[in-house]
């Protein structure tokens, strides 16, 4: 059995858990451990801004963060739980400025500050940028830092299971992609930072490695997944690739253009037009194509050929290399083809079980970033507040580690018991997939995605959401049966992918499970059986979990109390 | 109608000592296929062991970087059709295994990344790369510190690095023939990373300093030998190249 022991371990190193191990690196022995090489991760494919409100440009003068909160509040569908809201937008000038200070190469105004731009449901130009690729930007100098402080990383190791003693964390077993072993990672603090599960869905922007791991391993110890019903269709994904086309694209002045070259946001959202909130520009945009007015029924244009040559080769570099690459379109002549498409996980792992922000019901075990729910983007979060959260609280969850400094002794026998029960259990299912008889990964993870994106996309309704319950119910039988051959286990992507799914296959029914729960509309969850929000009713998180096999829903206040409740209008 | 399918010839080897094979698969096209969703397929289908490295499908995480039909590039960013065959003056011949019978009109050739050591398929050992990576300590050194205002930066400064910003780390440009010849050399990805904070008009002077040597040693700008295979492979126009060129520049002055 090969045990690491560390003083805490963090799962991802995307820029969530770089940020928490630069925090811990100087005081504690902290481990990294990722199933990529950390520059690869989701947080280097956003694209368009980090928000805060600075106020650097002429039109953002007025900006402070109570305006920042707000604005995240009212698009969050005030679902967002606004005592954390208030940390993230307080925060926000701030971290800017500590990864300023860390060599982010931040695009510059005039003045020699960091330049600004206008986002989606943002009263003003907030989001922070390094021309179309901030995430990529941010998550490289973030990584430095943590080069330059030492930190010890683990990479291509894949989660697999978390070990809970008692009610606390005890440890992890993963695998070392490379050699095919098994490994533990013993420590009494792990902090999850995996990223979303977008890859739920067939058509979605999200990296093909988004698989939910850290919900799904936490799902498994009866952690319950907060708010998963939310889930963020990107109005502007490229068709075809579904790749991102940033917000920062209408932020810089992109129009929306049906087939019949109207600007048809003028219907839904007169005042904010094409820079309305992500949901709102989704639904508005599908409904286009539902009613015969895209273009082969399948897309709008977004038009970007007025705002001339140099602004697209200074502003929207990547997103025109995009463009051409995977679409064969030159965005300085044409305009580019776009759908919505799944983006964003608004729920994850519930934080603030009983503790602070970032904290689970089990002690020791933090979650951080899209893997986690703390809420602050409730309902729809707005572009600008993602690259934001995973700084923000993995500097906060850092800090809080940090001074619970809850180092114990570890190695009892009792939870080597634990671990060896562990290691048996993932044995015993490697074991089962080589001797299955039933299907391969590939057609389980389709039938998945296939009922997923028909059945529980931008509209939903009782019905679908009912078949899309039937549908993942079969998905897990099959699971249950699926046949994989596991013998060689060095870089065995076959079966990394078919570990993943195991995750999966969770995460969709609870989104499924929930989605069919909530007889409301609000943000991203769209039911037209339901058109209206329904605060009496549905004003609270939900909360899933599985109990003797069968989900279960609980629901979780709201924290209210400085934002009043209001309609939401653009 | 019968689907219109497409052959590819992948580099196959077990361990790190095994003896190559090449293996061909038949993948059912669909529009816009790219080489990585190729790969995808016969994972999925034929052999799920099948061993390459990925993780965005977008072009900015640069992992998929590999030989297609001997030019190393991005599978993500390489269409299936039209099947080209690139070519550059400045890129030498890659050898990976013996393969006599490639039908270069109707079949896709898939091999690793050249000149660094072959783990299993497609997956290259890319611990050196790291290691070099490390070795010029690319990072800034301030003080971390969130009081405003930030630091100033002129709008032309920031576009001074902007180029050198681009680079995903793929290890394309370890093409060079020297990264083939000589273990020791730093790359050309290390030493663009380098002048990315040597040009950078925010870094201390004596980090600058610091980095400014570590990419003057024996191995690392001296080794280059002009060939700019880099710039020729380079996916994201990063032009490591020119970065080494502008260090070497710096000596002088």
């Amino acid at each position: 059995m090969k045990v690491e022991e560390f003083d805490a371990v963090i799962v991802g190193g995307g820029l969530s858990g770089l940020r928490v191990a630069i925090e811990l690196a100087d005081t504690f022995n902290v481990a990294i451990i990722s199933k990529v090489y950390p520059l690869r991760s989701h947080s280097g494919a956003a694209q368009g801004g980090i928000n805060a409100s600075l106020g650097n440009t002429e039109a953002g003068k007025e900006d402070n963060p109570e305006r920042h909160a707000y604005d995240t509040v009212y698009g969050s569908d005030y679902l967002a739980d606004q005592d954390a809201v208030m940390v993230l937008a307080k925060e926000a000038p701030k971290i800017v400025i500590e990864l300023e200070s860390m060599g982010a190469p931040f695009s510059r105004l005039d003045s020699g500050l960091i330049a600004q731009r206008p986002f989606g449901g943002a009263g003003f130009p907030r989001a922070c940028y390094a021309g179309d690729r901030t995430g990529h930007a941010l998550l490289h100098t973030v990584y430095e830092q943590c080069i330059r402080k030492g930190v010890k990383f683990y990479d291509e190791y894949f989660l697999i299971d978390l070990i809970k003693f008692g009610n606390s964390i005890a440890g992890l077993v993963s695998l070392d992609i490379a050699s095919g072993e098994l490994v533990i990672f013993r420590s009494e603090v792990i902090v999850l930072a995996t990223g979303g599960f977008g890859r739920i869905y067939k058509r979605s922007t999200n990296a093909i490695i988004n698989t939910g791991d850290g919900l799904g391993a936490a799902f498994r110890i009866d952690i319950p997944m907060q708010d998963c019903e939310f889930v963020q269709f990107h109005p502007t994904t490229l068709f075809g690739t579904n790749i991102l086309i940033t917000e920062g694209a209408r932020g810089e002045g992109g129009l929306l253009f049906n087939k019949h070259k109207e600007r048809f946001m003028k219907n839904v959202a007169p005042k904010a037009m094409e820079l309305a909130p992500r949901d709102i520009v989704a639904r508005a945009i599908d409904t286009e194509i539902l009613e015969g007015r895209g273009f082969e029924d399948s897309y709008v244009h977004l038009d970007l050929t007025h705002l001339g040559r140099d602004k697209i080769m200074e502003r929207l570099p990547g997103i025109r290399e995009i463009s051409m690459y995977f679409a064969g379109v030159d965005p300085i002549e044409t305009p580019i083809p776009v759908q919505p498409g799944q983006h964003y996980s608004m729920g994850g792992i519930a934080s603030k079980y009983k503790g602070d922000f970032g904290e689970t019901p089990v002690e020791g075990l933090y979650s951080i970033g899209e893997t986690s729910c703390i809420s602050v983007h409730g309902a729809n979060r707005l572009g600008g507040n993602s690259l934001l959260e995973t700084v923000v609280f993995g500097r906060y969850v850092g800090r809080a580690i940090f001074k619970k400094n809850s180092r114990k002794k570890l190695g009892s026998a009792d939870i080597k018991k634990a671990e060896e029960a562990s290691l048996k259990s993932i044995e015993k299912l490697f074991t089962t997939w080589n001797k299955n008889k039933g299907k391969k990964p590939v057609e389980i993870r389709q039938a998945m995605k296939t009922t997923m994106d028909k059945n529980v996309g931008i509209f939903r309704e009782e019905s679908n959401l009912q078949q899309a319950i039937i549908d993942l119910q079969k998905v897990q039988k099959d699971f249950k049966t699926m046949h994989l051959e596991t013998s060689d286990r060095r870089f065995n992507f076959g079966l990394i992918r078919a570990l993943e799914l195991r995750n999966m296959v969770d995460i969709a029914e609870v989104t499924a499970y929930a989605a069919l729960w909530r007889k409301e509309s609000r943000g991203a969850h769209f039911r037209t059986d339901h058109p209206k929000r329904n605060d009496k009713d549905f004003l609270v998180h939900s909360l899933v979990s599985r109990k003797n096999g069968e989900l279960i829903i609980e629901t979780k206040p709201v924290t209210l109390g400085i934002f009043e409740v209001k309609e939401r209008a653009y | 109608m019968t689907k219109k399918e497409k052959t590819f010839i992948i580099y196959r080897q077990k361990t790190k000592n095994s003896k190559p094979t090449y293996e061909r698969f038949k993948v059912p096209l669909t529009p816009g296929m790219t080489v990585l969703e190729a790969l995808f397929y016969i994972q999925d289908y034929y052999d799920h062991t099948l061993a390459f490295r990925y993780t965005c499908r977008g072009a900015i995480c640069g992992s998929c970087g590999m030989t297609i039909n001997k030019f190393p590039q991005l599978a993500c960013k390489t269409q299936v059709e039209p099947s080209e065959i690139k070519k550059h003056p400045r890129v030498q011949e890659l050898v990976f295994g013996e393969i006599s019978d490639w039908d270069k009109d109707n079949e896709i050739l898939i091999e690793p990344l050249p000149n660094m050591p072959i783990i299993k398929d497609l997956i290259v050992d890319m611990e050196p790369f790291w290691e070099f990576y490390k070795e010029v300590k690319p990072y800034f050194n301030r003080e971390i510190n969130d009081t405003p205002p930030e630091s100033k930066q002129t709008p032309e400064n920031a576009k001074r690095i902007e180029q050198l910003i681009y680079c995903i780390l793929c290890g394309i440009c370890w093409t060079c023939p020297v990264s083939g010849k000589r273990k020791d050399y730093l790359g050309p990805s290390s030493l663009a990373k380098a002048f990315r904070f040597i040009d950078d008009t925010r870094i201390a002077e004596k980090q600058r300093r610091i980095i400014y040597q570590s990419a003057m040693q024996e191995n690392g700008v001296p080794a280059c030998e002009k060939i700019f295979a880099c710039n020729a492979v380079c996916p994201k126009g990063v032009m490591p190249g020119i970065a080494i060129d502008k260090i070497r520049k710096l000596e002088t002055k």
